[in-house]
């Protein structure tokens, strides 16, 4: 196999790997705290897909620009999922843990709304967005790098350096710790902890607002697009440790260039097969994920 | 940031149950710790309930209305299918349309390359379910956490695309996303198709009343005490001996046996197999839907929720589906949020007090 041809598998796996694992951040953040597996992770990236979509074909706004809107609107669903859906169960259970396979069931109802609304209000059609600032592939040697790629894999290593030093310093960083510690310690300790179910779940899909506007560009929009993220993100986190903000974008990066070094040997569908392997592999060797602590 | 435990391996020393029973003990025949009478009540109704469903084709001559009949039992058998893992061990799959689909594939291919009946190809369908089930459930059971609901998600997923973009694997043909057809071979018991739709119907009601007779004897087995306990505490249940990872993954294998048959059933039923309806994700909710609305973890809940939801969905697709694509599926996805915030225990369990209070219920009727 040709040495240059390896290499820019190895550099786009790497850089769509990273793009895995930023989408995949919201998840393990809220999964983190709350103990909620949110099936509908998927179709509210799909949302700010269609967001970022529409901003420019209505208003003309770039969608490196429609972050401003994008990341407050899903910021605004996402607390309002957690508020309205999701804050009744765990008001239901007495236990310190929320049951997770209810929570789960009922973030598969909100998918199952929320991506059958878009397919009645937006139609099947395939959409794309493009933006209007010159990005010409970045040489690295011989190799050429796309910059939309790029600019979306640098955010997603960014996003998650913020989000863990946010979480560790600021006071309400603290006091998300420390209710995903103990929830009822936490209560004592006057933390609102309804509020900050809210807001993590607000920021877990704000997260996906800023992908939305960053992928818009370069992922064909459906609305179908958000299970397949959905599904790659559950992949992601289990790998890289549930929970874990590092492990997200590790386990991102290690499918990313499994994927994409495998595609070389194999069609691009029997690599996503090989990577069930690999991730069967590594809850056998290692349940915890690669970053999880055991 | 907190991470998942996972569960520790089982420590070897932990004697297997089977080695704890004194060898002196018999197994006798009345050590069921719960009064005969009341299980085989349940077994008299399944009874009943398959000879009056039997009966069926000889009034009911409308071809349409027949159809729909089978469509029904059919989603039944499936969320009955289900219902024999989930429903017990507390463990959530949202991909076992993974197991109908292999089901499915498996009984055409061998009918279409080795001419083998379909009588055979639905349980060697079956058998590679169950073999499929043990990879999923093996690594994931032995996990605390959501990984088995997202491995099993994750995996269906995957094969679903995969059979979407492949046209043939090692000389198999798998005909990517247009799917295959059964080749017509007229009216023959050996391949299972029919002229009409009356021995179809026949064929799904015994299957339902198979799945409702094992779910039955799970609720009375010792595997189904075993995962009583283990879904009540699994520590506890650890500490005594029993191992969680492997009665759940033999209920699974179970269920997935079972749900790769309903697989099979479907592909000849309609004569038609494809990956986005077989293995699509939309197959497992309705089955992990239907059992939920029904009532999990019971012998009837599963069959009482696709009676209520199947028509539905047929309803609604019917009046609706040419003007508001996928508006029934929100529909569904509304009954599903309120059904686990406000009817976590199923339809069944209202259904159950109120016939219990008309006395239509004996005392033991809690099942």
């Amino acid at each position: 196999m040709d040495p240059l041809i390896l290499s820019f598998a190895l550099v786009n796996g790497l850089l769509i790997g990273g793009i895995y694992g930023g989408v995949a951040l919201g998840l393990s953040l809220i999964f983190g705290v709350m103990r909620v597996v949110n099936f509908a992770h998927g179709s509210l990236l799909m949302l700010a897909l269609y967001a970022a979509f529409w901003l420019q074909a209505l208003a003309g706004i770039d969608p490196y620009a429609s972050v401003v809107v994008t990341v407050p609107l899903l910021f605004a669903v996402g607390f309002l999922i957690q508020s309205v859906v999701i804050a009744p169960l765990i008001r239901r259970e007495s236990a310190l843990v929320v049951e997770p396979l209810s929570a789960l069931l009922l973030t598969a109802g909100v998918y199952l709304v929320i991506d059958n609304l878009a397919l009645m209000a937006f139609g099947p059609d395939v959409r794309s967005a493009s933006t209007s600032l010159a990005l010409a592939p970045l040489m690295l040697g011989p190799i050429p790098v796309n910059m939309q790629r790029l600019i979306a894999f640098s955010a997603a290593i960014l996003a998650a350096v913020l989000l863990s030093l946010w979480l560790r310093s600021t006071r309400l960083g603290r006091a998300i710790r420390a209710t995903a510690q103990n929830r009822d310690a936490a209560v004592l300790s006057g933390i609102d902890v309804p509020m900050i179910y809210a807001v993590t779940f607000g920021i877990g899909a704000a997260l996906l607002g800023l992908f939305g506007s960053l992928l818009a560009t370069f992922i064909p929009i459906t609305p179908q697009v958000g299970l397949s993220f959905g599904i790659r993100s559950f992949i992601v986190v289990v790998l890289g440790g549930i929970g874990s903000i590092p492990g997200s974008i590790v386990g991102g990066l290690v499918i990313g260039v499994f994927e994409a070094l495998a595609s070389q040997f194999v069609p691009a569908t029997s690599a996503a097969i090989l990577s069930l392997g690999l991730f069967i592999l590594i809850l056998l060797v290692r349940p915890s994920g690669l970053m999880g602590r055991a | 940031m907190t991470t998942a435990r996972p569960d520790r391996l089982r420590s070897p020393t932990v004697p297997r149950p089977d080695e704890i029973r004194a060898p002196s003990l018999p197994a006798a025949p009345g050590r069921r710790p719960r009064d005969a009478g009341t299980g085989f009540g349940t077994l008299g109704l399944i009874a009943l309930m398959t000879l009056a469903a039997m009966a069926l084709p000889l009034v009911v001559t409308d071809s349409y209305l027949l159809h729909s009949c089978i469509v029904v039992l059919f989603f039944a058998y499936m969320a009955t299918a289900w219902n024999f893992v989930c429903g017990y061990v507390g463990q959530l799959s949202i991909g076992h349309a993974m197991f109908a689909g292999i089901g499915g594939y498996a009984t055409v291919l061998l009918f279409t390359g080795l001419g083998l009946s379909p009588w055979l190809g639905m349980p060697v369908g079956g058998l590679l379910a169950a073999l499929l089930s043990v990879v999923v459930g093996y690594p994931t059971f032995r996990l605390r956490g959501p990984y088995f609901a997202l491995t099993t998600i994750a995996f269906a997923e995957m094969i679903r695309i995969w059979v979407e973009n492949t046209d043939t694997v090692l000389g198999i043909p798998l005909n990517g996303a247009a799917g295959l057809t059964v080749p017509l071979r007229g009216e023959s018991l050996a391949a299972l198709q029919f002229n009409g739709k009356a021995p179809y119907y026949w064929v799904i009601v015994g299957l339902l009343a198979g799945a409702l007779t094992a779910t039955w004897w799970l609720e009375h087995s010792k595997l189904g005490f075993y995962l009583k306990a283990i879904r009540g505490d699994r520590d506890a249940a650890e500490s005594l001996g029993i191992s969680p990872a492997r009665y759940q993954l033999v209920a699974l294998a179970i269920s997935a046996f079972m749900t790769g048959i309903g697989g099979g059933f479907y592909a000849q039923f309609f004569r038609y197999v494809n990956a986005e309806r077989l293995i699509g994700v939309d197959l497992s909710i309705d089955m992990a839907l239907m059992s939920i609305i029904g009532g999990q973890g019971t012998v009837f809940g599963p069959l009482l929720g696709a009676v209520l939801l199947a028509p539905l969905a047929e309803i609604t697709r019917g009046h609706l589906g040419g003007s508001l694509l996928g508006l029934h599926i929100v529909v569904y996805g509304i009954i599903l949020m309120l059904a686990v915030l406000y009817l976590p225990k199923g339809l069944i369990a209202p259904l159950r007090s109120l016939l219990a209070r008309l006395g239509l219920l004996g005392r033991g009727g809690r099942r």
